[in-house]
């Protein structure tokens, strides 16, 4: 269960977010929309730990029933998925699984991901390099890598955004069907309605505003 | 944006003729020079060669070894902090400072009867300075502490510069993002992720500091051992003597530096191919370490900073003191004899501000040359030749270039000098200017155009004065290549002009010290007040663009 309470982000001049309360349970999806500069982005980068500069937040993020608001990043253990795949191009498709995963006898770890690519339907591509695969195929690497690292709870940054849309939908539901499945609660930031899971919540941010979901 | 909506006519051979011509005969000269069997005899039954290069190759490798760690450590430690900002500010100010200059403060900081010995006289005890080589030490400690402070900035420039692209710093921003969400401290992500992306950029410039290290000649005088010294410096001292027999056996020992150098860098390359696999490997293993396990960089920073102020500080200090003795912290007499006798010098400063001011005029003329008859994609096929100068021996570069003076009758001209000068400043000005040229927005040819405007009005009135700052900047850098060439200076020119590096350089083997220091300080000032007129006008240009695009 992902839990935020009360969340307030300013910059020196305006508040971008102001009193955010939401409940995100397992395999559950809080869809957050709004215009740009409503602090979409600043929400996602406070949750991960990466607040830019120059930003103040306060409020509390509890993840399974911690408080994870002043834990440094690598301690929080939310994923994150942003527009582009950012697979890493200088390792194969396989390499950027076994970067995910935890340590480990190698071979169960080279097992486990090849049973990850194969799950999605890549199996013959892990010795590729990123650069060679498709874009949807990429995509899918990058979900399978996100997953792979065990996360406590997963923030999607439009990641559908940049897809065809036959691939899109596609790709929304390998995404959804997956999060579901782990029981890992989501946080997706999308322009586009399509996206919405059935029986998600949305949370409409404007510049200032906040509220419940 | 920044492709050229023109077809590509042959007028880039004017720009690359210009610039490929004069270094390719002078190439072919320094090789033929070296060419004679019985100079490599003489080369390797010379009882000072085996040691000489010994000491050129420890401190080649221990130089380059030593600035390529420091930099990827000091970028893992600090990228993302209050602390990079900084750095990345104080990068321009640490490049201006010359090489020759910055050797002669250092040894003024560590000499024996330096400040440092003065720091420490009060706590030893000492009331002479210590009997020590901390200057001129037989393993080179006091070269390669040189270098490295000189070559770390050099390469942190690189990697800001590889890093200043808007998309690829994002991306690579959000790889970090990525990788720190799996659990990955920051500092580990750089090693395992980020580095192995971005080395192969810097192969050209870790390369430069390879070929610098092996054979440079300015610092090497000034802090490099004399029992033997340095090969290049053994070489220069056999090229500058009367008998011709010495002198094909400094250019044989400058080709064999060459030779050193390129097969330094195949080993460099194999060794990098060999180590990715392990690599890799390691970069997957899965695990997460600590954080904050590593050494704070902030002492090492500090101790850099420390170094350049302290180098400045002395330079100025020792330039005006007639009386310091050991072990005082303060000169006990001023005095601004040195300054006088530099004014008395008048000449060697007017012709080094000339000079400098012809060869950068001339190394941005070929510049812009170069790209506005190429497409972007041709910079990458000139990098080899554009590096040449960087990369080539400067030792054997120079037998070459004087050769080539002698043949066109240009030798101990300023002529000749001129043109040697800008072959050296050309490739940095193209380097410094590229990225700003290559990106400027072509829809502002295309506006022009549409309103009737030819080429030249519109290179005239609209992008050079748009590209006023850039087109600044390299005029400085190319200024400062030239204020610092010595050994081309000394060659080509056949010793009949003084700049205010040869002298600064010929009175640092005597005993003048507050003149060798004054000379130092105005060595480094020329460079300083390039840029500082580069800043201006590039700041200027920026109120007036932004003054009007908001009017």
């Amino acid at each position: 269960m992902l839990e935020l309470a009360d969340i307030r982000i300013a910059t020196p001049e305006r508040v971008l977010v102001r009193g955010l309360s939401a409940q995100v349970g397992a395999g559950e999806v809080l869809v957050v929309m709004g215009e740009s500069g409503s602090g979409k982005s600043s929400l996602l980068a406070w949750l991960c730990g990466t607040l830019a500069p120059g930003l103040v937040a306060s409020g509390q993020v509890r993840l399974e029933g911690r408080d994870i608001g002043a834990l440094p990043t690598v301690q929080r253990r939310i994923g994150i998925l942003f527009q582009d795949d950012l697979l890493f191009p200088h390792l194969s498709v396989l390499e950027n699984l076994l970067f995910a995963l935890p340590a480990g006898v190698t071979a169960q770890r080279v097992a486990k991901a090849q049973a990850a690519l194969a799950d999605a339907g890549l199996a013959e591509h892990g010795r590729r390099l990123p650069h060679t695969l498709s874009g949807g195929q990429r995509a899918r690497v990058s979900v399978l890598r996100a997953l792979l690292a065990q996360p406590r709870a997963l923030l999607l940054d439009e990641p559908f955004a940049r897809l065809d849309l036959p691939l899109r939908e596609r790709f929304r539901a390998f995404v959804f069907e997956r999060l579901r499945a782990q029981g890992i609660p989501a946080l997706l930031v999308t322009h586009d309605a399509h996206d919405v899971p059935p029986g998600a919540q949305v949370l409409q941010l404007t510049a200032g505003a906040g509220g419940h979901a | 944006m920044g492709t050229p909506s023109r077809p590509v006519t042959r007028a880039w051979l004017l720009p690359a003729g210009l610039f490929a011509l004069p270094l390719g005969a002078a190439l072919a000269w320094a090789l033929a020079g070296a060419a004679d069997p019985a100079a490599w005899q003489a080369l390797r039954t010379d009882a000072a060669f085996a040691p000489s290069l010994r000491l050129s190759l420890w401190v080649g490798i221990t130089t380059t070894t030593l600035s390529l760690g420091l930099t990827l450590w000091l970028v893992a430690r600090l990228h993302g902090r209050p602390a990079w900002r900084r750095l990345e500010r104080a990068l321009g100010a640490l490049l201006a400072i010359p090489h020759a200059a910055f050797a002669i403060g250092l040894a003024l900081l560590l000499m024996p009867s330096g400040l440092i010995a003065r720091l420490i006289a009060p706590l030893a005890g000492w009331d002479a300075p210590p009997n020590a080589a901390t200057v001129q030490d037989g393993f080179g400690l006091a070269l390669i502490a040189g270098l490295v402070l000189k070559e770390v900035p050099f390469l942190l420039w690189n990697v800001v510069a590889q890093l200043r692209p808007v998309a690829q710093g994002a991306q690579l921003r959000l790889q970090l993002q990525t990788a720190q969400a799996m659990g990955y401290p920051a500092a580990s992500v750089w090693w395992r992720v980020l580095w192995p992306q971005l080395l192969p950029r810097l192969a050209l410039p870790v390369l430069a500091v390879w070929a610098y290290g092996l054979t440079v000649v300015d610092m090497a005088l000034v802090l490099g051992p004399t029992q033997p010294p340095t090969l290049a410096v053994l070489a220069w001292s056999w090229l500058l003597d009367a008998d011709a027999a010495l002198n094909r056996q400094g250019a044989a020992a400058a080709l064999l530096l060459a030779l050193v150098m390129a097969a330094g860098a195949v080993l460099g390359t194999l060794g990098w191919r060999v180590a990715q696999a392990p690599l890799r490997a390691r970069a997957v293993r899965g695990d997460r370490p600590a954080p904050h396990a590593a050494l704070p960089a902030g002492p090492v920073l500090a101790g850099g900073a420390a170094a350049y102020a302290g180098v400045i500080a002395l330079l100025l200090f020792v330039s005006v003191a007639s009386v310091w003795t050991f072990p005082a912290l303060w000169p006990q007499q001023a005095s601004l004899d040195a300054w006088a006798a530099v004014a008395g010098s008048l000449r060697s400063v007017v012709v080094t501000a000339g000079l400098a001011l012809a060869a950068s005029a001339t190394g941005v003329a070929l510049a812009i040359a170069w790209m506005e008859t190429t497409p972007a994609a041709w910079d990458r096929r000139a990098a080899p030749l554009v590096f040449a100068p960087m990369l080539v021996p400067g030792v054997l570069l120079v037998v070459g270039l004087y050769r080539l003076a002698l043949a066109l009758r240009l030798d101990g001209s300023l002529t000749g000098l001129w043109l040697a000068h800008s072959l050296f400043s050309a490739p940095y000005a193209l380097v410094a200017l590229a990225p700003a040229y290559r990106s400027f927005d072509v829809r502002y040819e295309q506006t022009a155009q549409a309103l009737g405007r030819g080429r030249l009005v519109f290179l005239w009135r609209v992008k050079w004065p748009m590209l006023l700052a850039p087109i600044a900047s390299a005029a400085a850098i190319g200024f400062a290549v030239s204020v610092t060439q010595y050994l081309s200076t000394q060659f080509v020119g056949a010793g009949r002009y003084a700049t205010i590096t040869t002298e600064a350089l010929t009175l640092a083997s005597g005993g003048q010290r507050s003149l060798m220091a004054a000379f130092a300080l105005l060595q480094a000032a020329l460079p300083a007040l390039a840029f500082a007129i580069a800043w201006g006008l590039g700041r200027a240009q920026a109120r007036r663009i932004g003054a009007s695009e908001s009017a």
